[in-house]
């Protein structure tokens, strides 16, 4: 099993009147190869379900084996080399950095494995070939639209060829063109064998998955698997 | 895997070059620390080596006895007759007058002569050349027969021969100092090849001779001893005093006294390094403010850039490399502003240079050695890493999804 939480807590404000319960007691597991859309309403605790996955932050309680390992005994070390080399993160706000350029931008997660600048940069274009935006290198993320901005954010988490691929709301921002494009993107990055960790609101795109799990104030209410029509 | 610091450099001028007005003023504070306490202990530390020079050229451990008898007699005489019975404590004697007066050979005039190339005339015993430290280049050193034959004889300083003879042998030429002539006999090794106003510029003429001199009274009333090593002064001062007393007794016949530039050169040691730390550390105030202005730029940095940190972390910056992402960027802040302030000291050690060679009349061209140049540097630098730990410590702490969720 590739990822494999039991009884996870994400408690904000423990014991207090006002505490809340993002993660209440989830339980789930995730295999190799799987396109799972993690479904709800907002507030449902989706996205701290996805930076528990990440290992973006830190459950109150609860176990999480990533490929066998033990998040929890990991170190910061460890855990960085995780989300440098395991995990691309495709953020609903693009999150990319403003005073860099797109192949800087690119670039960033091969910086901190210590690849070095000739290599790098050759990776970190052939990553922004793949999502047609090699022509935009030099460009400042002001200088570009969302759709662009997104898919620099995408070329950027599949830059270091990571076998995790985690997207919140990767198409929140976009107009509904560019935001299917994203999803047939990250459709073939599936098909090529990633696994696809999909965080969305929205049941359109949640029925595009293969396997859907729905949250609710912090439970997994649903949890099935569909055909999917791909094309 | 992490950050190589080579990477870290880049994003650092990067980082700096964005914010170029305020990095400059971040650096405005170490500018100015560094070059104030640059120009201070540079300036002290060069004054100090001139004046420890002065005292080398003049020749260490040495003893100035004065003395002056109200029976007329030459005193001069009767402390080199003493020091004779001191044995090997005691190098050699002589007296230290100085004459003023216009040297010639041919038609060169030392009145026409730059002051501080001017030939200095003086009158020496026959260890003249022991008790000041020189030794004889070329001919003969003054000897007790020129002094007991009042011989019209003289030695030259290396600069003095310059001065008067360019590059002619002057060996054997005859000049006239006041009008009287005297026969060069030798030269001296140059001492002092640095300074502009030489104890090389020496005319060394016997004692005895300053009877040919009309204004020039007889009796030699001051003269340096020197002796043996820095341990043997203030024994041979004592002895030496105890003899003037003897011989004043107790200023009833005349006066004299016995004191040693040792002393003096320790006293003046010790109050300029009181100077020096005191002046030094009010300016290293300056240099704290500079710091805290790095800390104060660099947090109010590190919050701005809380979600760039959040974004380097999810991607995969370990603590440790953002750590050393702020901390070379600290220190790049502060080594740039470093040098700029060690440019700005050495013109300021100059120029006080300039202005204390105007208060003592001495020509004074001061830089800083290379030695505090480099401590300034290395000191800029530490204040940077000192300074920019908290702040870069501070960034790396976050939880990657809460430095994300920062706008």
């Amino acid at each position: 099993m590739l990822i494999s939480i039991k009884d996870v807590y994400k408690i904000y404000g423990e014991g207090l009147e006002s505490e809340v319960r993002a993660l209440d007691g989830v339980s789930l597991e995730i295999d190799n190869g799987e396109f799972v859309a993690i479904a709800g309403q907002s507030g449902s605790g989706k996205s701290t379900m996805m930076n528990v996955l990440g290992c973006l932050d830190i459950p109150t309680y609860g176990d999480y084996f990533l490929a066998g390992k033990d998040v929890a005994l990991l170190t910061d070390k460890e855990l960085s080399r995780i989300r440098n080399k395991e995990i691309g993160f495709i953020f609903q706000g693009y999150n990319l950095i403003p005073s860099l350029n797109a192949v800087e931008n690119v670039e960033l997660p091969l910086i901190y494995q210590g690849v070095s600048p000739f290599s790098r940069r050759d990776v970190a274009m052939e990553a922004l070939e793949r999502v047609g935006l090699a022509d935009r290198a030099k460009h400042l993320p002001a200088e570009m639209s969302g759709g662009q901005q997104q898919r620099v954010a995408i070329a950027r988490a599949i830059a270091a060829h990571p076998p995790i691929i985690m997207a919140d709301e990767p198409t929140g921002a976009l107009d509904s063109k560019t935001g299917l494009e994203v999803l047939s993107f990250l459709q073939q990055l599936n098909r090529e064998g990633s696994t696809i960790l999909l965080i969305t609101h929205d049941n359109g795109i949640a029925a595009t998955a293969r396997r859907i799990v729905r949250l609710s104030d912090g439970k997994i209410v649903e949890d099935h698997e569909q055909e999917v029509d791909w094309a | 895997m992490g950050l190589k610091l080579g990477q870290a450099v880049k994003m650092a001028v990067k980082s700096i070059l964005a914010k170029k007005g305020r990095s400059f003023l971040t650096m405005l504070g170490i500018i100015i620390g560094i070059a104030s306490v640059m120009t201070i202990v540079a300036t002290i530390d060069g004054y100090n080596r001139k004046v420890m020079e002065a005292f080398e050229a003049q020749g260490t451990n040495k003893i100035t006895v004065s003395l002056s008898l109200s029976d007329g007699s030459n005193g001069f005489e009767k402390i080199y007759d003493y020091c004779q019975g001191l044995g090997d404590d005691v190098v050699g004697v002589t007296p230290n007058t100085q004459m003023w007066g216009t040297v010639k050979y041919g038609a060169k005039t030392s009145d026409t002569m730059d002051w501080q190339q001017r030939p200095r005339v003086y009158f020496g015993s026959d260890q003249y050349a022991k008790v000041n430290s020189f030794t004889v280049a070329r001919g003969r050193d003054l000897n007790k027969i020129d002094i007991d034959g009042y011989h019209q004889v003289c030695v030259l300083g290396a600069r003095a021969a310059k001065a008067m003879f360019d590059y002619a042998d002057p060996l054997y030429q005859d000049i006239t100092i006041n009008g009287v002539p005297f026969t060069v006999v030798g030269v001296y090794v140059e001492k002092d090849a640095g300074s502009s106003y030489s104890v090389d510029s020496v005319i060394a003429l016997p004692y005895t001779a300053s009877r040919f001199f009309t204004d020039m009274s007889e009796d030699m009333s001051e003269c340096a001893v020197k002796v043996k090593d820095s341990q043997t002064v203030a024994p041979v001062m004592a002895k030496l005093q105890s003899y003037v007393n003897s011989l004043t007794q107790d200023g009833e016949r005349g006066w004299g006294y016995a004191y040693s530039e040792q002393q003096w050169r320790d006293e003046s040691n010790s109050i300029l390094t009181m100077i020096s730390v005191v002046l030094g550390s009010i300016a290293g105030i300056s240099l704290l403010v500079g710091g805290i202005g790095i800390m104060n730029i660099m947090l109010v940095t590190v919050t701005e850039r809380t979600r760039e940190i959040g974004i380097r972390r999810a991607i995969g910056a370990e603590r440790a490399s953002i750590v050393t992402q702020f901390l070379v960027e600290a220190a790049m802040i502060c080594g740039v502003g470093g040098v700029i302030g060690i440019v700005i000291g050495y013109g300021g050690t100059h120029l006080a240079g300039t202005l204390l060679a105007g208060l003592v009349g001495e020509e004074m061209s001061l830089y800083p050695s290379l030695t505090i140049t480099l401590a300034a540097f290395a000191f800029s630098v530490s204040l940077g890493i000192l300074f920019g730990m908290y702040p870069a410590i501070k960034a790396s702490g976050l939880q990657p999804v809460v430095a994300l969720r920062a706008e």
